[in-house]
């Protein structure tokens, strides 16, 4: 190798090398392509041991705290389900008004109304009570932890490490232990909200106190404020803005995870509701239980974002006037209303809906299931077990044999000559190292290859450092033993990650280019992002059956909302300027995309990759649901079996592999920014 | 297959006949408190038990508690009773903590639960030998799918609660592929999804269940499951093997936290004695989740016209 050859071609050539070497020696070394059972240290019965023990030494403490908790939590839901309907609908109605005038109020009434008529008005009381006592314990906490992390910048690493570990690890994964120190009941979905939904604002004070102004900082320091003054009067309320989309984005974490709550059990809330019908396949219901929790996450997320504008001022009068309406409407109506779990007014809606869902698949079931078919045949399979496996008379009509194997890599090597003769030698190399990874399938991929592969890919896109984090965290992984399940989960979720780049991609780039697409396209994005995933299992399940593909499908629905939104966020906000010096200088609207506006949104199309990649992992838990055996289905086993260290230990191992996945996108991001001059 | 053993041996454990007398009432003035459970024949269970309680004099509170995670917590008191345990998906916790004598067994509900391989009443006709399970093994290729050609394909439980199906396929030798449904919704769902368009479909799946009659689902008649079968190779068809034979009827059974006895004498002694059978139970479960009536309403009716069938258990234990 000379300095000729770019860094990533010489990494891209190292590892086709070692590529080459497995396969060579795999038939005489079998414990290249699986990690003999021998060196594999029993890692879930010691992380179960420590994790028991622990547990069992701090439980009175957290008993203590939980119950100290239950009590604002029990409070505030009786007084949610005691206070009468028309009141509470009537007082957030005038909250709306005084905060976001006629169209909030709206908003806020037909939201409110919908959850009213659904009959599911006193779960979703209850689900408001714990999110009542989360989002405030998770602000808290969250917001302790990015001052701690402004003031001492030697934590600031660990904490970073932190977060990403609070966010990524599935929460299934630490149930059985918390159940442990907790006890029994709702304090446990709380306390798993809580976790969840504090780093995004931990992250956002941070950045905010990061961005105020130096000059700020020392005018307060220069009128002899103390660090806490001036912490508290100066930089805080200078960086509100950035703290208050921290605290809009908890919001939305503390209600996306209400479902926890539910599965452990302990109180009668919409998350119940939602598992109950989903127990039953019951779509139409579901669906309805699943939108009351869109619904409040849309009201509150609109009603404390409008806290945070700058905002015309409404009529105070008018805000009293609907108060007292409200209360003349409340006292006038207490005899003759009925109990609000009385009301139930959808029910024909739903059952219209699941006789609208019968009647779909009886009429598109064969296509349906052609499409299934041959997703399967030509993409699922062929990159879950390799050609070699896949090929069958069964299903491409011919067996794989070697006299294919050795056309197709004749075909592969002309292919990779062609390219580096036009001296694109990397393209290359990567086309000979794609070619290998499709004969052999991701599952049946050598280790050795595996971890050198990440080494390299960390090595080009960050340096040493991150080459030896991507390697030691993949070795955890491998030496735990859950190397299958895991690569399983690769498979899965690197499989979707591509097809989310492509399709999001594609929907994000008309969505810039076409003000009318990006209409339709950005509700259902809110949508697809707040529903509780449990409610798409169904019809996803009802059209393609349990297996691979309707949990790719799963998958991809929700981990494509981010790839549109940063690819159209990145397209729209090319600097003005810029554009005009291109159309000055005579660029047509197809240059104008290509070599003005991507390039400038390269960095944030990268940064969506990254949400995507680490949507795709976390729903890997949901995806288990519908019956995969990779370490979400792992997860699930060890909540079945009481088995605390290989919940954990799993729970551990997808977060690795989101967190190395995740640091080499940022890394290459990284690069691509400073080509760019950006940073 | 160690479990449909120790489940007949708790089966045969659990028929010693207890008889009742007058016990105090004991703690009056607590709640006993009864997990609610996911599905809707425990939650008609539980109403039942709770209403029971309640003539006898007790207050009951019902708490909603997810099945798999609540035994920890009726270990500690947290939760007082669970009143329809299923043996075949009881998770291990519910073991390691009755074996270390911090769940009581309240012995057997007399639910005769069946389970088994089920199929649509359609496949019959895509299948003339059927319900005969070496039916199966002809029609195969028309239960396969993309993922387990040239297989058929045989929808097992899901992993955590064991692998029956898979178990079955391999010791009777029979040409599928078990694939592990994730939930019990991924199997009820499939069972929409097929009956809608008349596909093919073969599961292991439970009774009573609502979805048996409202699919129309019929068992498959495999080997008798005996005591020998599970224990001796040479008990059916495969000489090699045991377990090569259906499911031993799994045991449904009551537990409750062992603090129980001394706190609510006569709660203890009502809810032992409790039993429900799959006639009981079945019709009601129908109305509630066929028909979409409310649970608490369904079980009202019920309780007020078959007095007889559980008021001399409430009598005896307090009188």
């Amino acid at each position: 190798m000379t300095d000729r050859f770019s860094p990533g071609t010489r990494a891209a050539a190292l590892t086709l090398l070692v590529g080459l070497a497995c396969v060579i020696f795999a038939p005489l070394a079998p414990w290249l392509v699986k990690w003999p059972a021998a060196l594999t240290v029993p890692a879930t019965e010691w992380i179960g041991a420590v994790v028991t023990w622990l547990a069992d030494a701090l439980k009175p403490l957290a008993r203590m705290g939980a119950r100290a908790l239950s009590w604002p939590m029990d409070w505030a839901g009786w007084a949610l389900i005691q206070t009468p309907f028309p009141l509470t609908i009537g007082a957030v109605t005038a909250l709306g008004w005084h905060l976001g005038g006629w169209r909030m109020a709206a908003g806020v009434l037909a939201g409110l109304g919908f959850v009213l008529i659904s009959g599911y008005w006193a779960p979703g009381m209850t689900t408001l009570s714990l999110v009542a006592v989360s989002v405030p314990l998770a602000l808290l906490a969250g917001g302790v932890t990015g001052i701690v992390a402004y003031k001492l910048p030697a934590l600031r690493r660990p904490i970073h490490v932190l977060l990403d570990v609070m966010q990524t690890v599935p929460t299934f994964a630490y149930l059985t232990p918390l159940l442990l120190l907790l006890g029994f009941g709702p304090v446990v979905g709380l306390i798993a909200s809580a976790i969840y939904a504090a780093p995004p604002i931990a992250r956002n004070v941070l950045l905010g106190l990061e961005r105020v102004d130096p000059d700020i900082r020392e005018a307060a320091a220069m009128n002899g404020a103390n660090p806490w003054q001036q912490l508290f009067l100066i930089e805080l309320p200078t960086a509100s803005r950035q703290i208050w989309v921290g605290v809009n984005q908890t919001i939305m974490a503390a209600l996306s995870m209400v479902i926890i709550a539910a599965v452990i059990g302990g109180f009668d809330d919409i998350g119940w509701a939602v598992l109950l019908t989903m127990r039953k396949a019951d779509f139409g219901n579901s669906l309805v239980a699943g939108l009351v929790i869109v619904i409040f996450a849309m009201l509150i997320d609109r009603l404390s974002g409008k806290l945070a504008e700058t905002r015309p001022v409404y009529s105070a009068r008018i805000t009293w006037v609907i108060l007292a309406l409200t209360v003349i409407c409340t006292l006038i109506a207490a005899r003759h209303l009925p109990a609000s779990n009385a009301i139930n007014l959808l029910g024909g809606v739903t059952d219209w809906m699941n006789a609208t869902l019968g009647r779909f698949i009886a009429a598109y079931g064969p296509l349906l299931n052609a499409i299934k078919t041959n997703a399967m045949i030509y993409l699922l399979l062929p990159l879950r077990i390799g050609f070699d496996h896949a090929v069958t008379p069964m299903t491409w009509g011919f067996q794989w044999s070697a006299p294919i194997s050795a056309a197709y890599f004749a075909v592969a090597a002309l292919l990779a000559a062609w390219l580096g003769w036009r001296g694109r030698l990397l393209a290359a190399l990567v086309l000979l190292l794609a070619a290998g990874v499709l004969k052999l399938g991701i599952t049946h991929l050598p280790w050795p290859f595996v971890l050198f592969g990440a080494g390299a890919l960390g090595w080009v896109a960050g340096g040493r450092g991150l080459a030896a984090y991507a390697v030691i965290l993949l070795a955890i992984i491998l030496v735990m033993g859950l190397w299958e399940p895991a690569l399983l989960s690769l498979y899965l979720s690197g499989t979707a990650v591509l097809i989310c780049a492509v399709v999001g991609g594609l929907i994000g780039l008309l969505s810039a280019l076409s003000p009318a697409m990006w209409r339709v396209v950005r509700p259902i994005c809110d949508l697809l992002q707040t529903i509780p995933m449990f409610v798409f299992l169904i019809p996803v399940l009802m059209f393609f059956q349990i297996g691979e593909f309707s949990a790719l499908l799963a998958i991809c629905s929700y981990a494509v909302v981010p790839m549109i939104r940063y690819t159209r966020q990145g397209l729209v906000s090319t600097p003005e300027d810029q554009v005009e010096a291109a159309i000055s200088s005579g660029a047509n609207r197809r240059a104008l995309l290509t070599e003005v506006r991507l390039p400038y949104a390269a960095p944030v199309i990268l940064l969506g990759l990254n949400q995507t990649i680490l949507y795709a992992f976390s729903m890997l838990v949901i995806a288990a649901l519908i019956g995969t055996t990779d370490l979400g289905q792992q997860i699930y086993l060890a909540l079945g079996q009481g088995d605390v260290g290989l919940g954990v230990a799993a729970g551990a191992a997808m977060a690795m592999l989101a967190l190395v996945a995740d640091r080499l996108v940022q890394g290459f991001a990284r690069k691509q920014s400073e080509a760019l001059g950006l940073e | 297959m160690k479990r449909p053993q120790a489940t007949a041996l708790a089966a045969i454990a659990g028929l010693s006949i207890s008889f009742a007398q007058a016990a105090e009432l004991g703690a009056v003035d607590e709640p006993i408190k009864l997990a609610v459970n996911e599905w809707t024949g425990q939650q008609i269970t539980t109403r039942i038990a709770g209403h029971m309680l309640e003539q006898a004099g007790y207050k009951v509170q019902y708490v909603t508690a997810g099945y798999q995670n609540m035994w920890q917590a009726m270990s500690d008191g947290d939760l007082d009773a669970a009143v329809e345990v299923w043996a075949s998906n009881v998770p291990q916790g519910y073991h390691q903590l009755h074996d270390a004598g911090k769940l009581e067994d309240l012995g057997a509900l007399g639910l005769d639960a069946r389970e088994g391989f089920v199929y649509p009443a359609y496949m019959e006709e895509t299948c003339p030998g059927l319900p005969d399970w070496q039916a199966l093994a002809e029609c195969a290729a028309s239960f396969a799918t993309v993922e387990t050609l040239p297989e058929g394909r045989l929808l097992d439980y899901p992993g955590e609660w064991g692998t029956p199906g898979a178990d079955r396929i391999k010791a009777l030798g029979l040409p599928f592929r078990a694939i592990p449904a994730g939930s019990e919704g991924a199997l009820v769902a499939e069972f929409r999804a097929a009956t809608a368009q008349n596909a093919p479909l073969l599961a292991v799946f439970w009774q009573p269940h609502w979805a048996i009659g409202a699919f129309d689902l019929r068992f498959a008649a495999l080997p008798e499951g005996t005591e020998e079968c599970y224990s001796d190779p040479a008990a059916g068809p495969n000489p090699d093997v045991t377990g090569d034979c259906d499911f031993i009827p799994t045991r449904v059974f009551k537990a409750a936290w062992p603090g129980m006895k001394e706190k609510w004498p006569a709660a203890h002694e009502i809810l032992s004695n409790l039993t429900l059978s799959v006639e009981q139970q079945q019709p009601l479960m129908g109305a509630v989740d066929v028909d979409g009536r409310q649970t608490p309403e369904v079980v009202a009716e019920w309780l007020a016209a078959n007095e007889s069938a559980w008021r001399p258990i409430v009598d005896a234990a307090v009188e």
